[in-house]
């Protein structure tokens, strides 16, 4: 009996799909109760960010493939949508579409290169590139991109009505785009593409002898990860109407990473809870801690070196990220529960 | 052309000063080490703490500047590095960049985050082929040329050297020959680590002190330990120097051009190398 790793790879398993349903209004939930805590205006970024996390925890938390270049493909899609906007026509659709055929074009040409290697070097290779791309877009190509001064750029109404500047419908646009990714990264995490994405974190030498042409799944799994970043980089144009090279900055990604691992790589909940604390640490600590240096008379270190505390104590204590300790505690309290 | 080749050799001498310590932890452990940007900006911004307490002597206050770092370095070691042996790749990135964001923070708070300026401590300037090259700069080219000499000593000579060339091939070999390979290596960690602060101190003359500056030489010294060879040490001595010719050239006629070269370069070269198995 022959069998054919190839189509079944690909095939999604009907009994998942309630559960899928109850996850997604858990999300939705837990999205207009964050909307109700912090404004509006900031929801929109806060759900490009979660996307972008998502499309990093495919690569980095499912494949196992640390990357220090995903920027480069979120920074693709927000200037191919920018450019596009400005050199084009004023489509919110047709610049999204653009911004997502660029960076799967470059991650599709790109991917065949970096995948050749792994570990360390795979880090560092994407990190050059990232860095390249950067460059490109603040000098050689800055008589479209205007380099460090940035583009501004404005895309008309969705379905001739919904204005992306303001702040409630960009919120339910993006918001709406995060729960599309979310459900496809969990029908994709499921399926046996998915159990192969992840054995491959295991041990791909394994998986090549079981007969897997394994360069073809990371390969397809990297394109994925980076067309999903480029999706997120494209609603930060749409949302902002300003793209700028830090959007493409090496930088950001450890921004990404932290957030992975904060929440615990290699679960979708953990990549959204784990995103969730990351905005947190960064957005509300620069707040918070003025005030309480007020209140209390002390000079308080700003909220870089607090997120260097919580980093050394994730790897020092608590491994696995928010989500991996919660499991832990709940496996040990309740040893019969259905263990991952 | 001339001064472009000496830009080109001070630049390598830098990185070639800080990518030591890096390479080393590198072949070593398999660490790639963000917290040694932090050891050389700290190191940087000490230095110029003691320079006013000394009155103005650069020797001196590099000397306190090295001698002062020394216990940074062993509590790193101590504490961070050494915890993270046989760690995966991504662990070891997150809490060594931890330390890099909690000693950039502290910077920022102690020091502000303006740039300092510091002066040529030689101010003299020689006359070479009709141009006027600072003596400064030869002579940090020339102590980059003397420590590759020293280094190697150290490395063929010296019982520590030795042993942690030899764990370099093979880490496990020599733990079963009954050496503490842990132990040689905390040495040579702190040795790396004042090799940074050196580097970063006669860097300072040259540009100015910023709270970030570990993180952009960092990046470039990535660039040196690949295309050097991953805990290669002589490897490591070449990459800097020819990395500092790519970036002194190509920014003679294109400046904004010179970093992105060395990622260019560090690109084509784990390309056309066969894979190390990991």
């Amino acid at each position: 009996m022959t069998f054919m790793p190839e189509r079944a790879a690909f095939s999604v398993q009907p009994a998942a799909r309630g559960a899928l349903l109850r996850e997604l209004a858990l999300l939705a939930a837990g999205l207009l109760l964050l909307a109700l805590v912090i404004r509006v205006h900031w929801m929109a970024d806060f759900a490009v960010f979660f996307i972008l996390v998502l499309s990093f925890d495919l690569l980095y938390g499912y494949m196992g493939h640390l990357s220090f270049g995903h920027m480069l493909y979120f920074g693709a899609g927000a200037y191919g949508a920018a450019l596009w906007l400005v050199y084009g026509n004023a489509s919110a659709w047709a610049a999204l579409a653009v911004g997502l055929a660029a960076a799967a074009g470059m991650a599709a040409l790109l991917g065949g290169v970096v995948l050749r290697t792994r570990g360390a070097s795979f880090a560092l290779i994407n990190m050059a590139f990232n860095e390249i791309g950067h460059f490109l877009v603040q000098s050689p190509l800055a008589a479209y991109t205007l380099g460090e001064d940035g583009l501004s750029c404005t895309a008309d109404p969705l379905f001739g009505a919904i204005s992306l500047y303001e702040d409630r419908w960009a919120f339910a646009f993006c918001g709406a785009v995060l729960l599309a990714v979310y459900a496809l990264l969990r029908l994709l995490t499921r399926s046996p593409f998915g159990l192969l994405v992840r054995s491959i974190r295991e041990n791909e030498s394994r998986v090549r002898f079981l007969g897997y042409d394994t360069f073809r799944f990371k390969w397809i799994a990297f394109v994925i990860a980076s067309t999903i970043a480029a999706l997120a980089g494209g609603l930060f144009t749409l949302v902002q109407g300003f793209v700028s090279p830090r959007v493409i900055s090496p930088f950001g990604n450890v921004d990404v990473i932290f957030a992975v691992l904060i929440g615990g790589a290699g679960s979708l909940a953990g990549a959204l809870i784990g995103a969730a604390a990351f905005l947190a640490i960064k957005n509300f600590l620069p707040v918070i801690i003025p005030e309480l240096s007020r209140l209390l008379d002390v000079k308080l270190p700003q909220w870089e070196l607090w997120l260097g505390v919580v980093l050394l104590l994730i790897v020092f204590s608590l491994r696995g990220g928010i989500v991996g300790t919660v499991q832990a505690r709940l496996r040990n309290r309740k040893p019969a529960g259905e263990a991952q | 052309m001339i001064q472009t080749v000496v830009y080109g050799l001070t630049i390598g001498a830098i990185l070639y000063f800080f990518s030591v310590g890096l390479a080393l932890t590198f072949g070593t452990m398999h660490i790639i080490n963000f917290a040694h940007g932090m050891v050389y900006t700290l190191g940087v911004y000490l230095f110029i703490t003691f320079l006013q307490g000394v009155g103005q002597s650069f020797l001196l206050a590099l000397a306190a500047s090295l001698l002062a770092m020394l216990p940074v370095a062993w509590v790193i070691e101590r504490f961070v590095i050494r915890r993270l042996y046989g760690e995966s790749l991504d662990y070891a990135i997150i809490a060594t960049y931890g330390v890099l964001l909690i000693g950039t923070d502290a910077i920022k708070m102690i020091w502000g985050t303006t740039p300092y300026p510091v002066n040529d401590p030689v101010g003299i300037a020689v006359p070479l082929a009709g141009m006027d090259l600072p003596a400064y700069r030869i002579a940090v080219v020339l102590s980059a040329f003397a420590l590759y000499g020293a280094l190697r000593a150290f490395f063929r000579r010296s019982l520590v050297g030795r042993v942690v060339t030899a764990a370099l091939e093979d880490a496990d070999g020599v733990r079963c020959l009954g050496i503490d390979v842990d132990r040689h290596f905390s040495i040579v960690f702190v040795l790396g680590s004042a090799l940074a602060v050196l580097g970063g101190v006669l860097y300072a003359p040259i540009s100015t002190a910023d709270p970030y500056m570990g993180f952009h030489i960092l990046l470039l010294a990535f660039a040196v330990v690949i295309v050097g060879g991953m805990g290669n040490l002589n490897g490591t001595f070449f990459a800097a120097l020819a990395l500092g010719m790519v970036m002194a050239v190509t920014g003679r006629f294109w400046s904004q051009a010179a970093n992105a070269m060395v990622f260019v370069v560090m690109a084509l070269v784990i390309l056309l190398r066969p894979q190390e198995a990991h």
